[in-house]
């Protein structure tokens, strides 16, 4: 039985027939998760470019105010916010998955940008372990969430990463966060948005 | 035969509605109609009789200045895609296990 191509009317139904229209339908609603990779791909490749960059203007060119690399995370804030805008008009179908998705998403949000102001007064030397830490939460979760095994990878591999930050020098630390950016959200970000095309 | 099956799921395009809406929170009523390809007309009818066994709950809103029907599962309706599923099952299965 074609599910997907016929006109779907009231005919009489067999037992198999009936669990291939459970399964079919159950499935278009799991292609509607792959478009969180939008922003594992953006912020991904923002947190990655603006990690290679402070350590460019810290190590190579030794530019004093090298932390303004982060300053592109800005890009990232405002396309989030319209893209969000935008999808929530045009969506036509709430998810519970999406809902979780987005509410972890706004909490560590709110927690990455408070964690700001707590290091302006206690001092950056260990900024980066704890933002690590802060990825590997949100990718293990949405991992879970979506399940989807690379994520929770990602956030296992990223644990590890923030412990390991924590050993070495501030410039180090640098690294072990693009490292870490490249396994929780550029590697599962790019997997995701490859499954969603090859269900579509 | 099938005489245990729920006679308002029984029946493709009701099926298919609630088995797209038990894995969503709510869904409009355009995307019900693309995935299942029904035409508006028979998915209205076939909503109609959801609603009127309890099975799901239709919301009448205004979206932008555009008319928008939404549609999500009731506990009736979890119960009854739960009871049908178990009956199937029994019909599928092999006799004698």
């Amino acid at each position: 039985m074609q599910v997907e191509e016929n006109t779907m009317e009231n005919e009489p139904l067999s037992a198999r027939e009936s669990l291939l229209v459970i399964q079919s339908m159950i499935d278009k609603t799991k292609t509607q998760l792959g478009n969180n990779s939008i922003y594992f791909l953006l912020w991904g490749w923002l947190v990655f470019i603006a990690c290679l960059l402070q350590y460019f203007l810290m190590v190579v060119v030794q530019y004093e105010h090298h932390s303004y690399a982060w300053s592109t995370m800005l890009i990232g804030v405002i396309f989030s916010i319209v893209y969000s805008a935008r999808t929530k008009r045009e969506r036509k179908v709430k998810t519970y998955a999406g809902e979780s998705m987005g509410a972890l998403w706004t909490g560590l949000g709110i927690s990455f940008f408070t964690l700001c102001f707590i290091l302006m007064q206690v001092g950056w030397q260990y900024a980066f372990p704890i933002y690590i830490l802060l990825y590997a939460t949100g990718t293990f979760i949405s991992g879970g969430i979506l399940k989807f095994r690379p994520l929770q990878i990602g956030g296992a591999i990223c644990w590890a990463l923030a412990v390991g930050a924590s050993y070495v020098s501030y410039q180090n630390q640098i690294l072990f966060t693009a490292a870490a950016i490249l396994f929780s959200y550029l590697i599962p970000g790019y997997l995701l948005k490859y499954r969603t095309a090859a269900s579509n | 035969m099938f005489k245990d099956l729920d006679p308002i799921l029984h029946s493709q395009l009701r099926l298919a509605v609630i088995s797209l809406l038990i894995g969503v929170r709510e869904a409009e009523f355009t995307f019900i109609k693309e995935k299942t390809n029904a035409t508006a007309g028979n998915l209205s009818v076939q909503i109609n009789k959801l609603k009127e066994a309890g099975y799901i709950e239709v919301i009448k809103q205004f979206k932008e200045n555009y008319p928008q029907t939404i549609c999500k599962i009731s506990k009736a309706g979890i119960d009854a895609f739960e009871k049908y599923v178990n009956a199937l099952e029994s019909y599928v299965k092999p006799s004698g296990q």
